[in-house]
């Protein structure tokens, strides 16, 4: 792929900061828009933004969203510096959740972030370090160009 | 050719000095000034009146129904919004508007309150027969289902697909009155009395139905001088008119102009309430994203603290909002219409749309993807040599609307001001 037909963006994420919860997916879903993405591709890395957004809010000290798209991909990576996941396989099972009684009486800490993620990503990796922190690899093929 | 949005929003150049009072305060970015004067982008425009409130020289103008164009029909019907009866002093009864309404020349006014609390009824049929998806958002706010068209496509499945009640309200009076007073359909006015500038869109370009069931709306504003007058002329008579009240209002229905309003007579479903264009979008944005699932019903009006703070009224909206809540407790918790003939008329159908809403054309950068990310990658690069005053005199909005302006070809680095400066 030319690097020409490759749109990137870093957007820093603060942890604990969620009075901005959210704002960095909208930044991403605009962006989506104005580069004519379809609807159904700019909903679901919507999703995906989110959820991995609002992991850094809520567990890291801070983070980075890395945005790239091409006409035929976006890709969204996230790297935070936090506490990590102990047990990854766990952290990937609906309703498991770390999230302290205050997150959740905010409505968050379900257990359905990563695999919401998941659900939403044509290719997703994680990779954590305990005491480090945390990296998401999210890959959304856009309509038409799906495997 | 493609066919020209209808727009009830429009600029009366010879009164525009080209501030940029209106510029700021519209929600989509849809106003740029050029050569002195504003001018609204069709496209982005959303009829929600934003900039009709802030302009100070009364430049902004919304189109509506006028008062003689009724005469057109040989038997002229008002279906007042519930906001009117908030117009006017706690000693006006809501009866008394509607005798009014009757003496300055409509043939016969319906009050909208049973139909309000007809379509809470039916919508809480249609939660129980729809598990997902969640929320589902209502449809009563013309302006709320515009901006879901246009910048969250992906939400328009979740538009509840009930008319609101003026709609439903003109389709029941259209299949009656033809026959009951034995004059042809077309003869027939069935006119909306609002505060909003947007319903005139609903009416001539409908999101969700073939053809709109109302013939006109006339603003608050410009009728409640006539209803005054009316009114005080008649202030012996309504004291006596009290002990026979013509109309049973609904006390579900009553509240239905005030955020929260729609929702109130909901039994078994968790709704919650927006109201404002800003939070309007924040809580869209928040859907889109994926949030609120556990919400059975979001309500949505872009006006502040719901229709009751439309552009179009005349009493301030906190005095128009006690009015109703006033007007709320006296008609308790009434309910004036049998459930079992709204569900009748809605298993027939006769409450849904037509049409599921769907999506407008999206304005990306570019129709190429390839050239769309150039031209956003531009946009980025242009920006960094805006000063981020977002001043206004290039007659964008912002620096940032001017970058955009700038990589879709309709606006020129040298339009800012700061930028030019440095050149020099």
């Amino acid at each position: 792929m030319a690097a020409e037909d490759v749109y990137r963006q870093e957007f820093p994420v603060k942890g604990g900061d969620f009075a901005k919860a959210g704002a960095v997916a909208c930044r991403i879903k605009d962006l989506l828009k104005d580069l004519g993405l379809d609807t159904k591709t700019i909903r679901r890395a919507a999703i995906a933004s989110y959820e991995a957004e609002m992991n850094v809010i809520m567990y890291a000290w801070e983070g980075r969203v890395n945005l790239a798209v091409s006409p035929r991909e976006v890709s969204i990576t996230v790297d935070d510096q936090g506490p990590g996941i102990a047990d990854i396989e766990l952290a990937m099972t609906e309703g498991y959740s770390t999230a302290t009684p205050e997150m959740r009486e905010l409505g968050f800490g379900a257990g359905m972030g990563l695999p919401n993620i998941k659900k939403n990503a044509d290719i997703f990796h994680i990779d954590s370090e305990s005491g480090r922190g945390t990296r998401l690899e999210i890959v959304i093929r856009t309509n038409g160009h799906k495997t | 050719m493609k066919e020209k949005a209808y727009h009830s929003i429009h600029i009366t150049k010879d009164k525009c000095i080209g501030c940029v009072h209106c510029l700021t305060a519209c929600p989509t970015k849809a106003i740029r000034v050029q050569d002195g004067k504003a001018r609204i982008i069709d496209e982005l425009c959303i009829d929600c009146g934003e900039c009709l409130r802030v302009c100070p020289y009364d430049a902004v103008h919304s189109h509506t129904t006028s008062f003689a164009a009724l005469d057109a029909f040989a038997y002229k019907v008002a279906i007042p919004s519930t906001v009117l009866y908030g117009q006017f002093g706690s000693a006006i009864l809501p009866n008394e508007i509607l005798s009014a309404l009757r003496r300055i020349g409509f043939d016969e006014v319906y009050d909208l309150s049973s139909i309000c609390e007809l379509n809470c009824a039916a919508t809480e049929e249609y939660l129980n027969e729809h598990p997902r998806p969640r929320p589902f958002i209502t449809a009563t706010c013309p302006v709320v289902v515009r901006i879901i068209q246009g910048r969250y496509p992906a939400l328009c499945r979740q538009i509840l697909p009930i008319e609101p009640p003026r709609e439903i309200a003109a389709k029941i009076l259209r299949t009656i009155l033809p026959k009951a007073l034995n004059i042809p359909p077309e003869k027939i006015g069935i006119i909306h009395l609002t505060p909003c500038p947007a319903k005139m869109v609903s009416i001539n370009s409908p999101a969700t139905l073939n053809k709109s069931y109302i013939d006109g709306a006339i603003s608050i504003r410009d009728i409640y001088p006539q209803i005054l007058a009316a009114l005080r002329k008649s202030q012996e008579d309504a004291l006596m008119r009290h002990l026979f009240p013509e109309t049973q209002f609904s006390g579900i229905g009553m509240g239905w102009s005030l955020s929260g309003g729609e929702t109130r007579g909901l039994k078994n479903h968790r709704a919650v309430a927006v109201s404002g264009i800003q939070d309007t979008m924040r809580v869209l944005d928040q859907v889109e994203s994926g949030l609120l699932q556990d919400i059975d019903l979001l309500e949505c009006t872009v006006c502040p603290d719901g229709c009751v703070g439309g552009p179009l009224e005349v009493e301030n909206r906190f005095l128009a909002k006690s009015r109703i809540l006033q007007l709320v407790d006296a008609a308790g918790e009434r309910a004036v219409v049998d459930p079992k003939d709204v569900s009748r008329l809605y298993h027939k159908n006769f409450l849904s749309f037509d049409h599921p809403v769907t999506p407008v054309e999206s304005r990306p950068l570019d129709a190429d993807p390839a050239r769309a990310i150039r031209k956003a990658k531009r946009r980025e690069r242009v920006f960094a040599d805006l000063p981020r005053k977002d001043c206004g005199v290039c007659g964008a909005p912002d620096c940032r609307t001017l970058a955009d302006d700038i990589v879709r070809g309709l606006a020129r680095l040298d339009d800012c001001p700061f930028v030019k400066k440095e050149k020099r």
